[in-house]
């Protein structure tokens, strides 16, 4: 394996967990968002 | 593109590892690239064979060959190997293969990831397999007869073969996540010297808008299965009216997935367009600028019109007006892609080797599953085509041009880069030909069965439609068969054939171009710098 500078790796691990993170958040915040979304729809169409 | 200076001689073959460390526990992005384009062709033949099934199945009016069921199990296994077993790996194999090559960096940023990222994918394909089987076993339930979609309360419904794929969709889930953190770390960090964003290939581009639209969608769909799976095993209601739930609940999650998903399927493609375009009309990309905010665009506007899957479902006039402009206004930037496609070629040298002919054949029929497309987002006339045969054919005409072509292009047009020699021309445009034109056979005429009023996900129809569906199935047999002369090509690629020079075609650029063919284990260990 073609090896990194320590700065390089740092900032390529510092980026990789931030996403990470992002990508966990929508998944965890998933779920009451759309349930909102849901009922904001379902109740317009309700009237 | 900016010209290059190398600063050091690449021409050093340093010496790959045995064969379990090298493929099993590869960090090398050459060989995740391999193993992942090896498995999407694979998961292309399992898929092809389900819709093979299907085309004799609908062959004639009456159930001949399969029950009622399985043929539902092989429509939803067909969609669902294809779009994340097929054309997902296949594009993240291009990725892989490419992206480090061309902007000078010697590897992926976080290679052992990268490992990771696609040994998930057999397992996954296994649990896929699994969930396909088990109901052949006692006690295994039925099949899961819901469609790709997995709509409840069907999906609840279903026997345990539902766990399995709800089990293989979290690990393809985290397969494209991880992935798509790897992508744009090593596009943001990895760059040469000199390489700006706005000097980056433009397939690049298009994997960084995909990888950003992967990270923001698939955990969505992997909280939709996950409510699935917790409705049919931990009591929950997410999706039961009884228990104060809603199923279009899920139609919401998964079509905030889905159609995002259509872009993830239809930007790599649109990459390596701008790649093979410009390279055989010997003229650079006609506005790069305007492509990427096009590119942008799509993205945007792509994430934000997902219920007009669900016209039909029950929502307001407002809800589906909105849903409806959105869509239209989707056009114009992806209209905006095809034009530069066109200007590229305007006043070109061109020649047609065969991945300037699936270009050619991708902007029109890729346009033309567009018009049916602006057809299905007008909601009035969606009350007709919705679940029906037209919708088929419009997603085929947009998926199989929009992404797999433009994969066969990447394929035809790196290939001689990655072996180090040329495919039989003679041979891949007989491919080409057949395949475009049973292609075209099998698919246009379902327009006309969806418009006259033929459903879709149904394995029996009135006779009424016998003779067009006696035509798109005879025509997919061809369509399917052709394939395996793209096998016998690749294969005999690999084996042999005319030494390829670095610069495979004439008009070719970028600093891929500059590494020979095939490419040493370890490439650009010194980054070149960009003028």
């Amino acid at each position: 394996m073609t090896q990194q500078s320590p700065e390089l790796r740092r900032k390529n691990i510092g980026i990789a967990l931030l996403l990470a993170g992002f990508a966990l958040l929508v998944f965890f915040t998933s779920v009451p968002f759309w349930q909102g979304i849901t009922r904001i729809i379902g109740n317009q169409a309700g009237g | 593109m900016s010209s290059t200076t190398l600063t050091h001689d690449d021409a050093h073959h340093d010496e790959a590892p045995t064969f379990w460390r090298r493929w099993l526990l590869s960090t090398n992005h050459k060989d995740i690239g391999t193993l992942y384009l090896l498995f999407a062709l694979l998961m292309l033949f399992l898929g092809g064979a389900s819709a093979m099934v299907i085309r004799a199945e609908l062959f004639m009016p009456g159930i001949q060959l399969v029950d009622p069921d399985l043929y539902n199990n092989l429509v939803t296994n067909h969609a669902l190997i294809m779009i994340f077993g097929a054309v997902m790996p296949a594009a993240a194999g291009l990725a892989n293969w490419m992206i480090p090559m061309m902007i000078g960096a010697p590897d992926m940023a976080l290679p052992r990831m990268n490992n990771l990222s696609f040994w998930v994918l057999p397992a996954a394909a296994t649990m896929m397999m699994l969930s396909f089987v088990v109901p052949f076993f006692p006690g295994g339930g039925t099949q899961i007869n819901t469609g790709w979609t997995l709509y409840p309360p069907l999906s609840v419904q279903v026997g345990m073969s539902m766990d399995f794929l709800i089990f293989a969709i979290h690990l393809l889930g985290i397969s494209s996540v991880l992935a798509s953190i790897n992508i744009i770390v090593t596009l943001l960090n990895m760059r040469a010297p000199g390489m700006t964003l706005m000097k980056m290939p433009m397939f690049c581009w298009t994997w960084l808008v995909t990888a950003f639209l992967l990270i923001l969608v698939v955990p969505v769909l992997a909280g939709g299965v996950t409510m699935l799976l917790f409705d049919r095993h931990f009591g929950t209601s997410f999706f039961d009216a009884a228990g104060g739930g809603d199923p279009v609940l899920f139609q919401h999650l998964f079509w905030f997935f889905g159609h995002p998903e259509v872009y993830i399927l239809l930007l790599p493609s649109i990459g390596v367009l701008s790649h093979v375009i410009p390279t055989f009309s010997r003229k650079p990309l006609f506005g790069y600028n305007s492509m990427v905010g096009a590119m942008l665009a799509v993205a945007t506007i792509g994430m934000v019109v997902w219920a007009h899957h669900q016209y039909t479902v029950g929502m307001s006039l407002g809800a589906v007006t909105y849903f409806m402009i959105g869509t239209i206004i989707i056009s114009i930037p992806v209209g905006l892609m095809i034009f530069n496609f066109i200007a590229t070629m305007w006043r070109g040298s061109m020649t047609f080797e065969t991945p300037m002919l699936f270009a050619v054949a991708i902007i029109l029929m890729f346009t033309f599953g567009g018009l049916s497309g602006v057809m299905l987002a007008v909601v009035p006339a969606d009350m007709q085509y919705h679940d029906s045969m037209f919708v088929v054919a419009h997603f085929h005409y947009v998926l199989m041009p929009g992404a797999v072509f433009g994969l066969f292009a990447g394929i035809f047009y790196w290939l001689p880069k990655w072996t180090g020699h040329m495919y039989n021309e003679r041979l891949a445009k007989i491919f080409f030909w057949t395949n475009v034109i049973s292609f075209n056979v099998t698919f246009f005429p379902q327009h006309f069965l969806g418009l006259a009023g033929m459903p879709r996900r149904i394995i029996d129809y009135n006779v009424m439609y016998t003779e067009f569906n006696v035509l798109s199935s005879a025509a997919a047999m061809v369509f399917g068969l052709s394939h395996l002369l793209l096998l016998y090509i690749v294969i005999s690629t690999i084996r042999g054939g005319k030494q390829a020079q670095s610069k495979v075609w004439e008009g070719a650029k970028g600093l891929e171009w500059e590494l020979d063919s095939p490419p040493a284990f370890h490439t650009w260990t010194v980054a070149p710098t960009i003028k």
